[in-house]
């Protein structure tokens, strides 16, 4: 099971982050986030994608200057996590056209939804990029129409 | 005015310093609270998706949850959005605005408009609570039979987290999986198996029902891995991987302990294995998962052969992502394919030198798991390699692995001794606390060895003596446990040692600012003992000493004092630190047995007494004295010091006459026992003991009724003037304690209690604990009044009273029972007492954290509640039960009442 999605940048800064896992206070969420992001960073490029912290395991990919790192339990397949950051950045990539750290800034609820479409309560659910973005471009339509 | 977030986060990224952001944050908060405050739908949707983002900054936010609420009880869909998204960013503990928020979910599950039933469902699986889950259940099955495939994937994942948290629902969704796993939508059929997947976990009795689907899924497998190109699930040429990954795990499950359905299984995963490349990560990624079932279900040899060869491929490769989940899954094959890995071990041991940390921790478990008697010595010298070049993390993982290594699989003694001098030398500040009970265990066992090590450590303690503290510790309690045969071999070895040479040396050590206090104690131990062991340099001893006895350290200074003044009577020295007996190998599992033997309330308690009465009275018991005599004496290495062996053959000392006298008045009150009273009392009475000799008393009215006791007390006493110390004080007392238990000590338990509390708390406790045995009369026991203060769920605890007295004050006495009836057992067992004002209550800690189901086996937990103030009333407590069963945290708060004790 995913016990959360975090994406940062290069600075360490939060640019996206879902957690699946209920009781973590503001403070410890920015300690955890601060300790994960210092150690993948930290890390070269030729090492392998995959961290031990505390109990689970991170699964990290760096893109330009975004990390998106992916926390999962014992039983998940780390290659699949890695196949799923691919997918969700070419998802977004897809949508946004070209996506940058700015547009999840300006865009973070769109940048929810796709992550929404793709995974709910730390699982995989959909990886169809077609299918991922069809409900968002319906709602886009919707609200050009309505302005 | 509010500004856009736009604007918000252009604002933050222009300024420059982190003050200035956070002048520009909390400006902004202020704004936002207003126009929350003055009902500002218009900016609402704007002002939370701010708020998100200032949550990312790491500010609080908690304000904006209720403004969460209003938005996604808001019909437009574009306000629930933000709203639900709001809820599933901000929310964190509060559990009152999501359960304020069931009803508007409720109402949006049964909305028309897909997007909006997506949305509830959506923030369902990502944030409800045990409460809202269980209500809305109903709603989300009703939606797993949706039109629309849209919906039934998500009601699937909400599905998984309702019975995750609420697991009695599961009977719900069992019947509804078949129907989502011939679905004809792969996102349907992904979510249907990780439902499945959960439901096995939650109800493992479904299993045979579900192994029904075994063919279909091979048949959904296989089109999947024979499909040629499909546009809509391409990954790289391979068609969509995340299904065929949760397809293999899920026969992985329902394979396992199956040889029939993993027959089934088999040409399928071969094929798997076979075809696939491994070039690209998403081939690597089905070949991965696919090893891992082949691994775990029932395949035959061959398979097996292939899978781990398809691993160590991985393991050669240069992908570092691959060695990792190589080394990985070989660790789950290690029990069964021991034969297959063996020839694969220079590939593993050399990951132990891989420049990625992620990849040598995982080799190194590796390398522990495929460890045996015959290749542990080299393969340990592989690690002792590693660990000069470790990270700091890493090399307590690595040294504690060695320590493991050289208990559990040494081939002889002496590599045992060299191994663990090797590891001391290189990692010796790395190392874990017990390395020297390993060293005590070792040179204990094997007499021709102490020599060996005695002189292996005082000579490379001579070369360099400053080493690491691990390391001079290591060698101080050798050298004084063995000094004189170091002495006694060495010269006939024709290589004499002088003795002034090693009390110069530990003065050298004791005295140097570099080493810290806990050396010291060592040391302080090692010249006491080399007092009693070599002749004539007791005057040199006493004035290392002496200095120390104004320490600033208030243990160093209490033992540099006990041990000066213990050379006024050499006799009681000489006996107190003679040389520690061997330590038995059993040691451990028979006194777990001992304790539940003790514990064991339901079964025959008559025969049980027997037996042990038998025990204390056959030859063997004074084998079982002098394992005690020994766990004490490692204890003491530890934290306390004076102690006296119990099996010396007694001569005219009037204290050990008295040893003798209560020795065999225990045994009596053992046979005496056998009529009147079951074992179970017996513990209780030597917790009891224990806890009321931590604290010093020794004047307890139940106790002393018996003659013996009475003496023993006296005895106490005498030595406390031996030693010369106020019984008034804290330590003075302690010290009493401790002598007059070693002396009073006939059998018992609280091992377990004692090694933790005598190691974290000094003296005082070390040394209460050493004794806690010297038992009392146990038949008052008899009469003392109990009451059932909890049934419910099973669990049933129970309470007997016994009024004492402390230091003169009253106070009762109270041993808690633990039962548990139901199937299965209750773990983390948490058991608080409160009391009113003018009590206080003191609990020593339970049992264990674990009551056994059935009533097979019981936990005891003991505390005093002690009156701070004269009033009598009948006695009133609080209590809060915690524990958990099946995984589910239950926590209870009472009032007890009406007890049967007033005091």
């Amino acid at each position: 099971m995913i016990k959360f999605i975090l994406i940062v940048n290069k600075l360490g800064q939060t640019r996206l982050a879902q957690y699946y896992t209920t009781g973590l206070s503001i403070n410890k969420r920015v300690a955890l986030e601060n300790e994960i992001t210092r150690r993948c960073l930290s890390r070269k490029d030729k090492e392998c994608s995959f961290l031990e912290f505390r109990d689970l395991k991170v699964i990290y990919r760096r893109y330009a200057s975004l990390f998106f790192l992916v926390g999962v339990d014992e039983e998940e397949n780390e290659l699949g996590i890695l196949e799923f950051i691919h997918c969700l950045v070419e998802t977004l990539d897809k949508y946004f056209e070209n996506v940058c750290e700015l547009d999840l800034m300006f865009n973070i609820d769109k940048a929810y939804m796709i992550l929404d479409e793709m995974a709910l309560n730390g699982n995989i659910i959909e990886t169809n990029k077609k299918n991922i973005i069809a409900p968002l471009h319906i709602i886009d339509q919707v609200s050009k129409k309505l302005k | 005015m509010s500004i856009k977030l736009h604007d918000l986060i252009t604002k933050v990224r222009e300024s420059s310093t982190t003050s200035g952001v956070r002048e520009i944050i909390s400006e902004e908060c202020v704004q936002i609270r207003n126009a929350f405050r003055k009902e500002d739908t218009k900016n609402r949707p704007r002002n939370i998706s701010k708020l998100i983002y200032i949550d990312f900054l790491g500010f609080p936010t908690d304000f904006g949850q209720l403004e969460c609420l209003k938005l996604i009880a808001h019909p437009s869909y574009v306000c629930k959005r933000i709203g639900y998204l709001g809820l599933s960013v901000l929310l964190t503990e509060n559990e009152e605005v999501l359960f304020m928020s069931t009803n508007i979910i409720r109402t949006d599950l049964a909305s028309e408009n897909k997007f909006i039933v997506s949305l509830a469902l959506s923030s369902l699986g990502n944030i409800g609570s045990v409460e809202m889950l269980r209500d809305l259940a109903p709603e989300v099955e009703k939606l797993l039979k949706s039109q629309t495939a849209y919906i039934r994937k998500k009601a699937a994942l909400a599905a998984i987290r309702t019975i995750r948290f609420v697991p009695e629902t599961v009977d719900r969704f069992v019947g509804r999986v078949k129907s989502l796993l011939s679905d004809k939508n792969h996102g349907v059929v992904l979510g249907g198996i990780q439902l499945l997947v959960e439901i096995l976990k939650i109800e493992p009795k479904t299993i045979s029902e579900f192994r029904k689907l075994v063919p279909g899924l091979l048949r959904m497998l296989k089109s999947l891995v024979d499909a040629g190109y499909a546009p809509e699930y391409d990954f790289e040429g391979v068609t969509d991987p995340f299904l065929q990954v949760h397809i293999l795990k899920l026969l992985r499950i329902l394979g396992q302990d199956s040889k029939k359905y993993s027959n089934q299984m088999i040409d399928l995963l071969t094929q798997v294995g076979t075809s696939s490349g491994m070039n690209k990560n998403v081939e690597n990624c089905i070949l991965y998962e696919s090893v891992s079932t082949i691994l775990t279900i029932e395949s035959p040899n061959r398979l097996r052969v292939t899978a781990i060869n398809t691993l160590s491929k991985f393991l050669t490769g240069k992908d570092n992502n691959m060695k990792y989940v190589a080394l990985n899954t070989l660790l789950k094959g290690v029990n069964k394919d021991s034969k297959s890995l063996k020839r694969h071990r220079k590939v593993i041991v050399r990951c132990l030198r891989d420049k990625d940390i992620s990849i040598r921790r995982r080799a190194l478990d590796l390398v522990f798991g495929i460890m045996n008697k015959k290749n542990v010595k080299e393969l340990t010298q592989e690690l002792l390699d590693c660990l000069p070049k470790a990270e700091h993390d890493f090399r307590f993982d690595i040294t504690a692995k060695v320590c493991t290594a050289i208990e559990k699989f040494s081939p002889d003694d002496q590599w045992q001794i060299d191994t663990l001098v090797q590891v001391l030398t290189i990692g010796g500040q790395y190392i874990r606390d017990d390395v020297i009970a390993i060293m005590t265990h070792v040179t204990g066992r094997n007499q021709e060895l102490q020599y060996y090590a005695s002189k292996k450590l005082y000579n490379s303690l001579l070369d360099d003596r400053y080493r690491n503290q691990k390391f001079i510790q290591v060698a101080a309690w050798v050298i004084g446990e063995f000094g004189d045969i170091l002495l006694k071999k060495s010269i006939e070895e024709n290589e004499p040692i002088d003795p002034s040479q090693i009390i110069d040396l530990c003065q050298i050590i004791i005295t140097s600012s570099r080493n810290d206090d806990l050396t010291k104690y060592f040391i302080l131990n090692t010249l006491i003992k080399l007092s009693t062991r070599i002749e004539g340099y007791d005057e040199t001893i006493q004035e290392i000493i002496k200095p120390f006895m104004k320490h600033v350290n208030i243990e160093i200074q209490q033992r540099a004092c006990e041990y000066f003044r213990l050379f006024e009577d050499k006799e009681l020295l000489v006996f107190s630190f003679d040389r520690i007996p061997v330590k038995d190998e059993n040691l451990e599992t028979q006194k777990i047995e001992e304790i539940e033997e003790n514990s064991n309330q339901n079964s025959n308690t008559n025969t049980k007494v027997q037996e042990n009465s038998n025990n204390q009275l056959s030859p063997n018991n004074s084998n079982n004295q002098n394992k005690k005599k020994q766990e004490e004496n490692e204890l003491n290495l530890m934290g306390s010091n004076i102690n006296i062996s119990q099996n010396q053959t007694q001569e005219s000392s009037s204290i050990e006459n008295l040893l003798q006298l209560d020795f065999s008045n225990n045994n009596n009150q053992n046979v005496n026992k056998q009529t009147t009273n079951t074992q179970n009392q017996q513990s209780n009475q030597s917790t009891e003991d224990f806890l009321s000799d931590i604290f010093g008393t020794n004047n307890n009215p139940n106790r002393s009724v018996n003659n013996t006791q009475n003496i023993q007390n006296n005895n106490t006493q005498n030595v406390m003037d031996i030693l010369g110390t106020g019984k008034g004080n804290g330590t003075g007392m302690g010290r009493g304690n401790g002598i007059g238990m070693g002396l009073g000590n006939g059998t018992g338990m609280g091992r377990g209690n004692g090694t933790g509390m005598g190691r974290g708390n000094g003296t005082g406790m070390g040394r209460g604990n050493g004794t806690g045995m010297g038992r009392g009369n146990v038949n008052t026991q008899k009469k003392n009044p109990s009451a059932i203060i909890y049934n419910q769920d099973g669990l049933k605890i129970q309470m007997n009273f016994k009024l004492v007295s402390v230091n003169g004050t009253p106070a009762a006495m109270i041993q808690s029972t633990f039962t548990n009836s139901t199937q299965t057992q209750m773990t983390n067992l948490l058991f608080q007492v409160a009391v009113p004002k003018h009590l206080q209550v003191q609990m020593a800690p339970p049992s264990s954290k674990i009551i056994p189901p059935n009533n097979n086996g019981k936990v005891t937990q003991t505390f005093r509640i002690i009156k701070k103030q004269n009033i009598k009333t009948k006695l009133t407590m609080m209590t809060r039960i915690q524990y958990k069963i099946n995984g589910m945290p239950i926590s209870k708060q009472q009032e007890v009442k009406n007890l049967p004790l007033i005091f």
